[in-house]
């Protein structure tokens, strides 16, 4: 597995880099000590792991994956400000207090699954980075019922949580699965998964009843396209 | 110091009230006493009636004055009515003085038909002989009732007083016991991010620099021990605090590496000044934090000191990023506390400025008096 250190201080990355010297599964793949850099070696180098530093000149840890277009998985590495890490509100990810111990290293690694033989990067989409205020999320797609577009920005109904994404909901359509996921009309996205019921409304709308929320109307465009896809 | 200052606190609140009981009873019972003496040897005397029977009657209503009046006093401090607010407080002082003293009327006139055989007592009828009886009746109803009211007036205007100037004594003794806290919580600590980014360090350097390693561990430990010997003095030489910066600046540079350049210019007369323990390592981790580490290219920290007309004048100088936004919030909590404790130990005589006007500059003055 291909793993990038971002880090700003050297002995830091030198000293992780030690440490990971003790898993042959991991193959360090370069370093980055900003988050400029991270982002342009993340490009790149398109590794699978990122091992992140919090705090670093030019921007934290955060301010990273809020920039990135397809995220690597990420262990957090903090010297003190864990409970910044904490403050995630699921933690689809791991992270390490240093001085790092080398078990809780191996127990951190061994988390991860070996990847399948299929390169990662260029499937669909699998979770979001999402930063609503001093909030942050992994969210994991398939579990987000609806996407709404509010201005230039989309609204994720994602269980009781409501946070908003900062990009527009047409970039991220161009992301999802399209075996998922479903335009309804020029404001929302479905995800299939959770529609419960289709009604035919007045005038011969099609209405999605989602199972943990509203009811979506299918634009008249959009209803073609679905019945095409129900039928197959 | 906190421990016992609560315990004398605690003493002094029983004993008071004790004593403030023993007064209480001890004016009521004078009170009382010249009442009674005053109206039964006025009766027998003026209005020539045996000396028992003036003494039964005026007994029996200076008791119910005491039982009543004690009543209020009970119902008050059950009640708490001195903490509401002035109205209430008023119209339940004034219920309670109207009601009080309608009882001791009719009791008075009751104990008055059944000792004498007339409604009012014989010194109220020789002092009102010339009115009517209604008008005697009514004469001496606001008697009582100006008894009643008088009694209620110095009791309260002496409770109140009192309660104020507890508040008072309380609030200094409070502040003072802040204070105190305070002095001891504004030192600043070693920022625990510090000491495991250092940590870390140091765990790098083991095996490749071991040399390295062994200085990084005795700096460490030489600016852990100041940290802590920091709670005993208040106040230590300029060289002696400037020792423990070279170590916490050299740890720092551990992480920093390059990106982190110092300049020192102490004047022989200003190392010798005496300032707030750990003032200048808050303000040297401040320049580094807020300031040189979030920069890419790192900067060159200026650290100054000199005495300027009997005044110890300490800067410290850094580079800032020039889009930074807000920097005054994230560096305040730091700053504020040290400008209240030296607000603290030296009043008006002591400043600390953060000049943030030049842009991409940061500079933090100390004035300190010699």
């Amino acid at each position: 597995m291909r793993a990038l250190i971002v880090d700003d201080e050297p002995l830091a990355r030198r000293e992780l880099r030690r440490l990971l010297a003790g898993f042959p599964r991991i193959q360090i793949a370069g370093e980055a000590s900003d988050v400029e850099e991270a982002r342009e070696r993340i490009e790149s180098l398109a590794p699978e792991l990122v091992f992140l530093d919090v705090q670093m000149p030019g921007g934290t840890g955060f301010d990273l994956l809020a920039r990135l277009d397809t995220l690597p998985r990420v262990i957090f590495t903090t010297a003190y400000d864990h409970y910044a890490v904490k403050a995630f509100e699921v933690s689809a990810l791991d992270y390490l207090l240093k001085p790092i111990e080398p078990e809780r290293l191996a127990a951190a690694l061994a988390k991860i699954p070996t990847p399948s033989a299929a390169p990662v990067a260029h499937g669909p989409l699998e979770q979001l980075f999402v930063r609503d205020g001093p909030r942050c999320w992994f969210v994991p797609l398939r579990e987000v019922s609806l996407f709404t577009a509010e201005g230039n920005y989309v609204r994720l109904s994602w269980g009781k949580t409501r946070p908003l994404f900062g990009r527009s909901l047409s970039a991220l359509e161009a992301k999802l699965d399209p075996r998922r996921f479903f335009r309804a009309n020029r404001q929302q996205i479905v995800n299939l998964d959770f529609i419960e019921a289709v009604d035919l409304g007045e005038g011969g709308r099609l209405h999605l009843q989602l199972r943990d929320g509203p009811e979506v109307e299918v634009s008249r465009r959009q209803a073609r396209l679905f019945r095409a896809r129900s039928t197959v | 110091m906190h421990g016992p200052l609560q315990t004398q606190v605690a003493l002094s609140v029983d004993d008071a009230a004790a004593r403030r009981a023993f007064t209480f009873w001890a004016l009521q019972l004078v009170i009382a006493a010249a009442y009674f003496w005053a109206q039964a040897s006025g009766e027998a005397i003026f209005a020539s009636v045996p000396w028992r029977k003036a003494e039964t009657m005026w007994g029996i209503v200076t008791l119910a004055h005491l039982v009543l009046t004690s009543t209020i006093r009970a119902l008050a401090k059950r009640h708490k009515w001195l903490a509401l607010p002035p109205r209430p407080l008023f119209w339940r002082v004034f219920a309670a003085t109207l009601l009080a003293a309608a009882l001791t009327f009719g009791l008075t006139l009751a104990i008055s038909q059944h000792i004498y055989g007339q409604i009012v007592p014989p010194i109220l009828a020789t002092f009102y002989a010339k009115l009517s009886l209604n008008n005697q009746l009514f004469n001496s109803f606001i008697g009582i009732l100006l008894i009643y009211a008088a009694w209620v007036c110095g009791y309260f205007a002496i409770v109140i007083q009192r309660q104020r100037t507890r508040d008072e004594l309380r609030r200094v003794q409070l502040s003072e016991a802040l204070q105190a806290a305070e002095l001891r919580l504004l030192k600043s600590q070693l920022n625990p991010h510090f000491l495991f980014n250092a940590l870390n360090g140091v765990r790098a350097l083991i095996a490749d620099e071991p040399t390295k390693a062994q200085d990084a561990i005795t700096q460490l430990a030489r600016t852990l021990r100041y940290t802590l010997a920091a709670g005993d003095a208040e106040l230590v030489t300029l060289a002696r605090e400037m020792e423990m910066v070279d170590d916490y600046l050299a740890l720092e540079s551990l992480r920093l590496a390059e990106r982190l350049r110092v300049v020192r210019e102490i004047e022989p007369a200003a190392a010798e000044a005496r300032i707030p323990v750990m003032l200048l390592q808050m303000l040297v981790e401040n320049a580094i934090k807020h300031g040189i580490a979030p920069l890419r290219q790192g900067g060159t920290l200026r650290i100054a000191a000199r005495v300027v007309a009997r005044m110890l004048l300490i800067q410290v100088q850094n580079p800032c990023a020039p889009t930074q936004e807000a920097p005054p919030r994230a560096q305040g909590v730091g700053l504020k506390n040290a400008s209240e404790r030296l607000r603290l130990l030296f009043g008006d005589a002591a400043s600390l400025e953060l000049d943030l006007a030049t842009p991409e500059r940061a500079a933090a003055t100390v004035r300190l008096p010699l």
